[in-house]
């Protein structure tokens, strides 16, 4: 109790205030040097300023095809100028990359400074329906084909009694392919000598799947895969393409060709065995690049979308190899600048602006490296570093066979009905 | 040092510092002190928190809580899968500066559990998650059709797939080679007549390997379980596709599915667990399993004293993809601000940096520009050009015939609770919770499995011996609720005793699921058995005698260490219990069975 001795540090005393100098020099050494681990893919930048991430480009075959977009969101681009005016352009995704590409160059030029474009990524239908709609943040309807046009202009009328459009245009093309592995696109041809609609629904047909088609059970049964034809232009044009394959004609598709029970039994075994509707042309390849052969045998795509996804499948599963239906259909990728009540003449005007800037020589040769064609006829397809040179061992052609017309909105009206049906059936 | 380790995903996780400003060096030297001692206190609830053996769901955050107050928080709830790389780029993403817009600090609470799991609490509203990614669009596609059913539209909005990996049937080298891997392709059907066949590996040359023994996790918990029931299901009816309600309902398809499941060992609601415990324990604990690709490349880490490396089989007849698909929670607690920020994480989660790191955790990415090169080898047990082929995914009510005509022919099983009633289980009402707990494990077993009740406190009084539920449902829940608690704590003798039992009632039933759940709260404190005795006694049992001894550490003063050597030494799990987790930890250790 007399004790008078001043107190020592224990043990665990000495580890605890060692701990804590080491904690302090740690602590300001993270502050002062260490940087926070990196937001890698752009990260720690505010989200919806990816116009920056846009305006990096890339040249095709050496970037990768962008994430589906995860719907409601949309990019702006431009309009530093305070009294910009503001469009929106509802556009189907195929063309995503590139336009977005387009919207950042066109935010650097005199004209750009005063427009602000507002990408909003719509399946071509939905963009149409969008506007039947009355949705006012969209001022151009920029589908992936003229297809539904005729049925979305026939609503609009009914509606509205006037036309839709104060201007269109093309702005690039592609045509409908089919995408095979390589290894099942030989044993496939081997076997029917050709792929069309037609030999397709033979393959789909076989019980035992690929045993009958190739001796090959191990590759299970023959898989198909095309989008959902109400709400992505691409499976709509399958359906159009399978209905002139099946009546053998490349124009004048009437009801009475698709409403014959011949043809409607036939789409309903086609259709029933189809797999993976998705409302994404670049989902729908995508997926097939991610599961490979194990999810899809073949699928009918647009030969951007082909295109862009040619050497990522490379070191994956293997090679691909792209075919042409023999009656084909462009792809036009239009832009209609609209006339709706919500639409000022400024914003008519801007859209224009954009549209004659998305015309230009440099901006309309990038689509090329994006795997369209160009919709400028100026401007040449065939040249040292284009897809169509280089990417010729994949089976890409520049000329195609024939071209189908397209029919008009009664008869893609009840495609879509018939297809319902058959899909309903499942 | 260990909980230093321990910390450190701690410490990453706390919110963005980037946006502090520079400061005075005393100041910093504050700051800093004020961050260790943070770092300290975090050791210290890191140390004392229910972590590792909880059970999924209970402490799957893969971060701690933000400490700025204005930051945007994001709950994720996502399929334990993937847990470790969650975590790590999660942790990354929340020290990354990240912010909407309108320029908030976004801040994700990442949660793993179990996929049927997640849908469910959403679905009921329990945990109010912002964005979820189950292991499968399977599960997606349930609750969209639940959700629809009650308010005519959707759970969770579009999708994107985070990560691959096709399920796969891990099998041991020697043994998938006994029955023709490598030579001719094997599948569901070569898998599922083995686990059919009485003589097991003698009818393949090896009567040294003994039985055919198969795990596969609960099909309603669990992705991969429900593929394996689905699987089951379409080899029973000789399909590839198109599988119907008349298909199921076919007496033979029961048959079939009776005698596959008769092979399983037990079930579980963690695919992760499955492999874990097939590479630690051996194939004398199970011949094979079905699994994720991503856990037969893990079975190579040097974590894992393998006897011989484990392959993965891709079925011929196909399999079916863990697509790990992510969206957006459609609930009024989710707003536009949320929607935002989770496009953000997402977008983090899918680019290069994040995608690359999942392949080093043995998933396929879904960033299509990356090649599948090293660990998707041969060396690595995979093949990175499988699988060919895949199975459909049938309509959702055929779904449900299947998970029902799975209940009707699962393995039945034989469960015996031990549980301390201790005089120290009368604080903080610890008993009466343990008991609600426990009435979770006696409901949630089917109607033809039995159950057994050894309450003990330093005397073993058996309560109950091989009840039928069929009958005595309301009894034995009865008899759980008429304890009460005074005494010691003979937990080793009450633990040996239940263990003695059990291995009789194997003997008798070998058919059976058999197992011993343990609770307690503190240690030993009236036993002449030895632990070291305790354990060589349950742990030298021959595999086929194997009976699997899960224990619960139930309230602060339980010895984990020793319930952890008890657990470990069977093939079972330890599990940390509280008041307030108790009846979820009952709830998944019901999986087992």
């Amino acid at each position: 109790m007399t004790d008078s001795q001043p107190p020592k540090l224990t043990a665990l005393g000495k580890i605890v205030i060692l701990l804590f100098v080491a904690g302090c020099v740690y602590g300001a050494w993270v502050l002062l040097v260490k940087k926070p681990a990196g937001a890698p893919g752009g990260g720690g930048q505010a989200a919806g300023s990816g116009a920056a991430g846009a305006a990096a480009g890339s040249p095709a075959g050496s970037g990768s095809p962008a994430a589906p977009a995860n719907g409601g969101g949309f990019l702006g681009f431009g309009g530093g100028d305070g009294n910009a005016v503001e469009i929106g352009i509802a556009y189907g995704t195929e063309k995503e990359r590139w336009l977005q590409w387009a919207a950042a160059r066109f935010a650097e030029t005199a004209d750009g400074k005063h427009v602000k474009v507002n990408l909003i990524p719509m399946g071509s239908l939905e963009g149409a329906q969008a506007v039947l709609a009355g949705d006012t943040r969209i001022h151009v309807w920029s589908p992936a084909s003229s297809l539904y046009k005729d049925v979305f202009v026939q609503e609009w009328q009914l509606k509205h009694n006037a036309s839709p459009f104060k201007r269109e245009e093309n702005l690039a093309l592609s045509p409908m392919v089919f995408v095979m592995w390589k290894e099942r696109y030989d044993a496939f041809i081997a076997k029917y000598h050709e792929v069309t609609f037609k030999t397709l629904g033979q393959a789909l047909a076989e019980g035992s799947g690929w045993e009958a088609i190739a001796g090959k059970p191990e590759w299970g049964l023959f898989k198909l895969g095309h989008t959902h034809p109400n709400e992505s232009n691409s499976g709509l044009a399958t359906l159009v393409l399978m209905a002139y394959d099946f009546r053998g004609k490349t124009r004048g598709l009437a009801l009475a060709d698709i409403l014959d029970p011949g043809f409607s039994s036939w789409e309903q075994s086609f259709e029933r065995a189809v797999s993976g509707l998705t409302n994404s042309t670049g989902n729908l390849m995508r997926d097939m690049v991610l599961r490979g052969p194990s999810a899809f045998d073949a699928v009918v795509v647009y030969e951007s979308v082909a295109i862009d996804y040619l050497k990522n499948a490379e070191g994956r599963w293997g090679e691909l190899r792209v075919d042409y239906p023999k009656r084909n259909l462009w792809n036009e990728n239009p832009y209609y600048i609209l006339d709706t009540p919500w639409s000022s003449r400024e914003q008519r005007e801007a859209a224009g602006k954009f549209l004659d800037f998305l015309l230009t020589e440099p901006i309309q040769r990038q689509s090329l490296a994006h795997g369209f064609r160009p919709g400028n006829p100026a401007v040449p397809v065939r040249f040292a570093g284009s897809p169509f040179v280089d990417y010729q061992r994949f089976g890409l052609r520049v000329d195609l066979g024939t071209v189908c017309e397209p029919p008009p909105a009664e008869v893609i009206n009840n495609l879509l009905a018939g297809w319902e049906r058959a899909h309903a059936s499942r | 040092m260990r909980s230093t380790g321990r910390c450190r995903p701690r410490v990453e996780n706390l919110p963005p510092r980037r946006s502090l400003p520079a400061a005075p060096a005393l100041a910093l030297a504050a700051l800093a002190a004020l961050m260790a001692l943070a770092a300290i206190t975090a050791c210290g609830r890191g140390a004392s928190s229910p972590g590792a053996g909880a059970p999924a769901g209970g402490d799957g955050g893969a971060a701690s809580r933000p400490r700025n107050p204005d930051a945007l928080q994001l709950l994720f709830t996502y399929g334990s899968e993937k847990e470790d790389w969650i975590k790590e780029v999660t942790a990354r993403f929340n020290d990354g500066g990240f912010k909407t817009a309108a320029g908030k600090p976004i801040y994700v609470e990442a949660v793993a559990e179990g996929s049927g799991e997640s849908i469910d609490e959403l679905l009921s509203g329990s945990r109010k998650a912002h964005l979820t990614s189950p292991a499968s669009a399977a599960f997606i596609k349930l609750g969209n059709a639940e959700s629809r059913t009650h308010t005519g539209k959707d759970l969770i909005g579009p999708t994107q797939n985070l990560v691959l990996s096709p399920v796969v049937i891990a099998m041991w080298k020697p043994m998938a080679e006994a029955i023709g891997w490598g030579t001719r392709p094997v599948g569901w059907s070569d898998i599922l007549s083995l686990a059919r066949e009485p003589r097991g590996w003698a009818a393949h040359g090896h009567p040294e390997w003994g039985p055919f023994k198969l795990g596969h996790t609960h099909p309603e918990y669990s992705n991969s379980g429900l593929i394996s029931l689905l699987a089951e299901t379409y080899a029973a009816a000789g399909k590839l596709t198109g599988l119907g309600l008349a298909d199921v309902e076919r007496p033979q398809t029961a048959a079939y599915v009776s005698g596959i499941e008769s092979a399983i060992v037990h079930y579980g609601s963690s695919t992760g667990f499955f492999g874990k415990k097939m590479f630690e324990k051996g194939p004398g604990y199970l011949s094979a399993a079905v699994l994720y690709e991503s856990l037969v490349i893990e079975s190579t880490s040097p974590k894992y004293q393998l006897p011989f490396p484990v392959v993965a089989i891709y079925p011929k007849e196909g399999t079916f993809w863990s697509d790990h698909p992510v969206g957006v929670v459609e609930r009024e607690w989710v707003t536009p601000e949320h929607r935002e920020a989770a496009k953000v994480y997402i977008d983090y989660l899918l680019a290069r940096p994040q995608q690359e790191r999942a392949m080093q955790f043995g998933f396929r990415p879904s960033a299509v520009e990356l090649p599948l090169t090293a660990p998707f080898d041969a060396a690595h047990g995979v093949d990175p050009k499988q699988p060919q082929t895949t199975l459909e995914v049938p309509p959702v009510e055929v779904i449900d015939a299947v998970r029902k005509l799975w209940h009707q022919n699962k393995k039945r099983s034989q469960i015996t609770l031990v549980l301390d009633i201790s005089g120290s289980m009368n604080d903080e009402h610890k008993l009466e919770n343990a008991k609600a707990g426990a009435e979770q494990l006696i409901t949630q077993l089917d109607a033809d499995d039995t159950f057994s009740f050894l309450p003990f406190n330093n005397r073993l009084d058996w309560a109950a011996q091989g009840v039928a539920l069929r009958d005595a449902r309301d009894k034995a829940l009865a008899t759980l609720r008429g304890v009460f608690a005074s005494g010691g704590t003979a937990l080793y003798e009450a633990v040996a005793e239940a263990y003695d039992y059990q291995r009789r009632l194997a003997a008798r039933e070998p058919g059976k699921i058999s197992a011993v759940v343990v609770l307690t709260d503190g240690e030993d404190t009236d036993s002449t058995l030895k632990l070291r005795d305790l354990l060589a006694k349950i742990g030298g049992g021959s595999e086929s005698q194997n009976i699997p001894v899960f224990t619960i550490g139930y309230g602060r003063d339980a010895n984990r260490q020793v319930l952890e050597q008890i657990a470990a030494a069977t093939g079972a799990r330890f599990y940390v219990g509280t008041p307030e987790n108790i009846r979820s930890v009952f709830r998944e250790i019901s999986t087992f069975f």
